[in-house]
């Protein structure tokens, strides 16, 4: 299954939320081993260029650390995954505020909405 | 290179021509047979029998060469001009690689094919009576003439060879020009190789008489009877493939031209 | 050194101009879309690549080199049409491909033909046309090429057999060669793509990164496309 991507947004940046899903999610666990580049793009349906680049910034960013011979690895830094994770979570909080602003809604109609909506879901 | 390309075309054309061979040798084998049975008056079916065999046999001869020379232009239009040229003209061979291969077999298929009559009318006159009377008789004229005598040599037979196999180059290699040219257009590719097919004919035959004409005083010495009957006859077939080959390579020259700047593959 | 170049390339039929000042310049390791309409003159391109035409004016350069038969060594091209001769197996072809390219990797396109479910003895003819297509590609991938011509491979295909021919395009991805994709179907290939090249009427009217152009242009290469060739 291809992953899913938006045709609005440069690939190689979706292509980083993606594996950061996957290492917060615990798909990539802290200190894994990540598939190479190839098998990467190849299970993304993407080219190999563009999937190099997510990982070279992701490498930049720390999350990923390259061992010269044996292929990349998740950072083993819980608190920089946590932080990660926080981060995607922020993006999203974002999206969403910015949509419920648009419906008309105040920050604390907000809130009242998301508990009800969350205790409905958690039972 | 070449040889990977004669491979493969010997592999495409062998299985059209090889069959054939074998049918034609079979009737052959029939042919002889009917004319043993009709030879000793038997029963009317028997008769009808016999002649049906002779008459698939004179089919199966004529067939043979007619498809030998159908295959020779289908194989050039097919594997070259259609679509299978963005194949062929896409491998890294030369384009005189990719003539070459075909005239090669070609010829080969036509020669074969003479071999493989000559073989069927051999087996269907096995010792047939009065076959072997017309032989003896023939071979006794040849004795009695002198000039026939000439063509007992070896040289002559050589010489024959080498015209036969020439003009098989040329004469398939007046299709690839006709068809080389007639495919550089982008509509009517087909008959316009059949009008180039006539076309080239006709301005070679005015251009040969032409050359006949304008060089009839340069080479009258040649044509004086005093050097003797047998030179002449090795001369005559010397000048026929020096003749041959000349229009083959004007032919040759066309076709390469045509598939090298003005190739158009649909 | 690019493995393609082509400096003011022009192409003309008679009078009607086929492609007129071409620029182009790929380098080894990128997958690179040639996106234009019908028409516009990506397979006159595809041709001249392959010295099938020769330029009217400009230069056209394989490695350096004018298209001959050595470049044509490097060059591995999928035509528009199926190509492959109908007499043969897929035995045959494997041969064929073998004994003229250098290159090519019999064991790994029998694997794939296997996986297609080709048997080796089956006759081209009694192939259905999609596997036909599927097999060309599958000889054409299989050679370890420097540049790779793709002309329309996606174009009359069904989805599942685009992601086959997309997957095969990323699995045999090379550092060292270029692949060259001409499509008028951007949607599906997009993600695959360097960079894109718009081609209209003969002419280069857009060069730049997929990327480069979602950033910048906020909109994916095919809404770019629907915008720029707007009827």
């Amino acid at each position: 299954m291809k992953w899913q991507l938006r045709s609005d947004a440069p690939i190689y940046s979706q292509l980083i939320e993606h594996i950061k899903l996957g290492i917060v999610s615990g798909e990539f666990p802290p200190g894994g081993k990540l598939p190479s580049v190839r098998d990467l793009a190849g299970e993304a349906g993407v080219n190999p260029n563009t999937m190099q680049r997510a990982f070279t910034e992701l490498e930049r960013e720390g999350l990923v650390n390259a061992q010269r011979t044996s292929g990349r690895y998740v950072t083993e830094d819980h608190e920089m995954i946590e932080e990660t994770k926080k981060d995607l979570a922020r993006a999203k909080i974002k999206d969403f505020l910015e949509a419920m602003t648009r419906l008309g809604y105040g920050a604390d109609e907000i809130a009242a909405l998301v508990s009800e909506q969350a205790s409905k879901e958690g039972s | 290179m070449l040889g990977k390309l004669l491979k493969h075309e010997f592999r495409a054309t062998a299985r059209i021509m090889g069959p054939l061979y074998l049918v034609l040798i079979a009737l052959s084998i029939c042919a002889n047979l009917s004319i043993r049975i009709l030879d000793s008056s038997p029963a009317a079916a028997l008769t009808v029998l016999g002649a049906i065999l002779l008459a698939a046999f004179g089919l199966a001869v004529t067939g043979t060469v007619i498809v030998a020379v159908a295959l020779m232009v289908n194989r050039f239009r097919t594997n070259l001009m259609g679509d299978e040229g963005y194949i062929m003209f896409t491998l890294p061979v030369s384009v005189d690689q990719l003539v070459v291969s075909k005239i090669i077999v070609s010829t080969v298929w036509f020669i074969a094919t003479a071999a493989a009559v000559l073989v069927s009318a051999l087996i269907t006159a096995f010792r047939i009576e009065y076959v072997e009377k017309a032989v003896e008789m023939i071979s006794e004229l040849i004795r009695i003439t002198p000039g026939l005598q000439a063509l007992k040599g070896a040289a002559v037979i050589v010489e024959v060879l080498v015209l036969a196999v020439t003009a098989c180059a040329s004469f398939s290699l007046l299709f690839y020009a006709a068809m080389s040219i007639g495919h550089s257009f982008s509509n009517h590719k087909k008959l316009l190789s059949v009008v180039f097919f006539f076309v080239i004919q006709f301005v070679m035959q005015t251009a040969g008489s032409l050359v006949i004409l304008a060089s009839g005083t340069l080479f009258k010495p040649w044509f004086s009877g005093d050097i003797g009957i047998i030179p002449s006859v090795h001369r005559a077939l010397w000048l026929a493939v020096l003749y041959v080959l000349i229009r083959g390579a004007i032919y040759y020259i066309v076709t390469r031209i045509m598939l090298k700047k003005h190739l158009n593959l649909e | 050194m690019p493995i393609f170049e082509c400096r003011d390339l022009d192409k003309s039929f008679g009078q009607v101009r086929a492609l007129d000042g071409v620029n182009i310049s790929i380098e080894p390791g990128r997958i690179v879309g040639l996106l234009g309409p019908n028409g516009s003159g990506k397979t006159t391109l595809m041709k001249l690549a392959n010295g099938l035409l020769t330029p009217s004016g400009g230069e056209l350069l394989i490695n350096g080199s004018a298209p001959d038969r050595n470049t044509r060594a490097i060059v591995s091209y999928l035509p528009e049409r199926t190509c492959i001769p109908l007499w043969m197996s897929a035995g045959q072809l494997l041969d064929f491909y073998r004994d003229f390219y250098t290159d090519f990797r019999r064991d790994a396109a029998e694997k794939m033909f296997g996986r297609l479910g080709i048997p080796l003895k089956q006759k081209v003819k009694q192939m259905s046309k999609g596997t036909r297509e599927k097999a060309q590609l599958i000889l054409v991938m299989s050679r370890r090429a420097g540049l790779y011509l793709l002309d329309e491979p996606i174009g009359g295909v069904d989805p599942a057999a685009r992601d086959f021919i997309l997957d095969t395009v990323i699995s045999n991805y090379n550092p060292e060669a270029a692949v060259v994709i001409s499509t008028h179907i951007i949607s599906d290939v997009e993600k695959v793509l360097d960079e894109v090249y718009f081609i209209n009427r003969g002419e280069i009217v857009l060069h730049d990164s997929v990327d480069a152009i979602r950033e910048e242009k906020g909109m994916s290469v095919d809404a770019l496309f629907r915008e720029v060739f707007k009827c």
